[in-house]
């Protein structure tokens, strides 16, 4: 395909892999429909994470409340003002882009630890926001919301979820692989550095926020309605965690690694369901780990795979040429 | 008229505390202008709030007679002025090329220009272009310091702020660091040069400013600093 430039090849791939998995809901049960739905909504939440914390170097902690934001905003704009549920959707995603602006004007001109604070108090004011306002929000009884396809059968979900997955990573990587994406590296690397070569450091890394915010807020948006019910539960610090957790195993920094753990963790998840709350110890320790001895995380270890194999066979090299995971 | 102009410019970090406590100086197109100082007059703090990570508390900064006191940095760059700071200040993660490109994208868009003010960086730094597609981690240091160099010149700036270019470098490659500088201006690139090494500063500046915990001591032109290298070097020495 040389020739094709590389927007249009990633393009061509991505239909190609919403043909290669529009299978899976005719062969597996209606759960694990459902626990794949799940997943791709965290690969659009780890992702999208990824680019603020991962690319422009930005460690905020208020990720999941931008997907309840995105939430909350399109259920309660459909439930009191009878809102068609794609124009909440809508809604909900320039609400968190502009909550995201203005709490990113306030945070980002503070350094690592003090966004990191700032952001997690935001969250948590938001979380008690929406338990507080019960009249309302319906607190922790949880607001029921409409369905988007007016079934809770999940198969038509799961085709809307990865066309929505594919989608997001589709802007992501293009953003990554422009050159905002060069300058919110250069931010994250070295901010003096990148404000003496002339960036107005400050706007750039609000436009990521912003757009990572967006982001959260589409896959939040769309997941209420899939649902069905929401509460506050989500916008609980564990989420958060979840989001962190699944980018650091699969690859902190790297394109693909929040799509692979994202996935892992939320199918590990699923299988220690039994396990409640011990499943969080299990993960920190995985992400100390992974963290310590393998920063490459599951997307290194694939690539070391894959490697591994064309040493082994040297006829598979076209099938599995490997590129260095991407800084 | 001078190029850049600062009259009793005070600044500083610390509210109460004025690092530049005075300084009047002028920069005339097409020179090298050296300030010159012991450690601690306040010569990198100089080149800081000329640049607009720091804004003056007193007196007036202008560039071509416009007023640039209250300008962030991105838009002091924007106006021709751009800025080496002291050690490398390159992204040792990204390839020299992209180092370079990075350089001129914040500026200019336009890709053949770009791609021709890259041709010329590669033209007077042959060592960079032997070098592109590595990683500007595995740069020497004088390499890692004409990077440096380079990814300022190709956005192409009027006037060119450098902070002690030799520190730390291996004396041969002062030398070659210096000549550059002089090519630079050859150009027709105005620079001003903030430095510790005073022999230097005085062979390649055509007018110096002396400064000594924040306040202009002494000036002229290169002549009137060569006659009296000595005893300016003492007293720089003991500060006295």
């Amino acid at each position: 395909m040389s020739g094709v430039s590389p927007l249009a090849r990633r393009i061509a791939w991505s239909l190609l892999t919403f043909a290669a998995l529009s299978w899976l809901p005719l062969a597996v049960s209606e759960y694990h429909t459902h626990v794949l739905i799940i997943s791709l909504y965290y690969v659009i939440l780890a992702a999208s994470w990824n680019l603020l914390a991962g690319y422009a170097g930005q460690f905020s902690l208020a990720h999941h409340t931008f997907a309840g934001i995105g939430a909350y905003t399109s259920a309660l704009l459909s439930l009191y003002a009878g809102v068609p549920i794609l124009i909440g959707i809508g809604a909900g995603v320039v609400v968190a882009a502009i909550v995201g602006y203005g709490l990113g004007t306030l945070c980002l001109r503070m350094r690592a630890i003090y966004l990191a604070l700032a952001t997690w108090a935001f969250a948590e004011s938001i979380r008690l926001l929406v338990s507080v306002e019960y009249p309302i929000t319906r607190g922790d009884l949880g607001l029921k919301t409409a369905l988007l396809f007016g079934t809770a059968q999940p198969t038509p979900y799961y085709y809307l979820f990865l066309a929505l997955t594919l989608a997001s990573l589709l802007v992501i990587w293009r953003i990554v692989h422009s050159r905002v994406g060069a300058y919110l590296r250069a931010i994250r690397d070295d901010e003096e550095a990148a404000t003496v070569m002339g960036l107005d450091t400050f706007k750039w890394k609000r436009a990521a926020f912003v757009i990572s915010a967006a982001f959260a807020a589409v896959a939040g948006g769309f997941q209420g309605h899939y649902i069905g019910l929401l509460s506050p539960t989500p916008m609980k610090f564990n989420e958060m965690a979840m989001i962190i957790i699944m980018v650091i195993a699969g690859g902190f920094r790297t394109f693909s690694g929040p799509v692979l753990g994202a996935v892992f963790i939320e199918f590990l998840s699923e299988e220690l369901r039994a396990w409640g709350e011990v499943r969080m110890v299990l993960f920190a320790v995985l992400v100390i780990v992974v963290a310590r001895a393998y920063p490459a995380g599951l997307l290194g270890i694939c690539v070391a795979v894959g490697r591994w194999l064309t040493r082994l066979m040297p006829a598979l090299a076209p099938l599995l040429a490997t590129k260095p995971p991407e800084d | 008229m001078a190029l850049l102009e600062l009259e009793h410019v005070a600044a500083g970090y610390v509210e109460g505390i004025d690092i530049l406590g005075d300084v009047t100086l002028r920069v005339e197109p097409g020179s090298i202008t050296g300030v010159i100082g012991p450690n601690g007059a306040g010569k990198s703090t100089l080149l800081k709030t000329i640049f607009g990570f720091l804004h003056p508390r007193r007196g007036r900064i202008t560039l071509g007679g416009h007023d640039i006191n209250a300008l962030a940095p991105y838009e002091v760059k924007r106006l021709g002025i751009s800025y080496v700071p002291q050690g490398a200040n390159i992204f040792p993660q990204l390839t020299v090329e992209e180092n370079l490109q990075l350089g001129a994208w914040v500026i200019k868009q336009d890709r053949t220009r770009v791609a021709g003010r890259l041709e010329s960086a590669y033209a007077a730094f042959p060592r960079l272009r032997e070098k592109r597609r590595r990683r500007a981690t595995t740069l020497s240091g004088g390499e890692a310091k004409m990077l440096s160099l380079a990814k300022e010149l190709v956005t192409e700036p009027t006037l060119l702020l450098v902070d002690e270019p030799s520190a730390g470098l291996a004396p041969r490659i002062v030398e070659q660091v210096y000549a550059q500088l002089l090519a630079v201006r050859e150009q027709g690139v105005t620079i001003l040069l903030v430095d510790q090494n005073i022999n230097k500063a005085v062979q390649v500046s055509s007018y110096l400013y002396m400064i000594e915990r924040g306040e202009v001591r002494r000036e002229g032109p290169r002549r009137d600093f060569a006659d009296q290298l000595h005893a300016i070097v003492r007293d720089a020495l003991l500060g006295a």
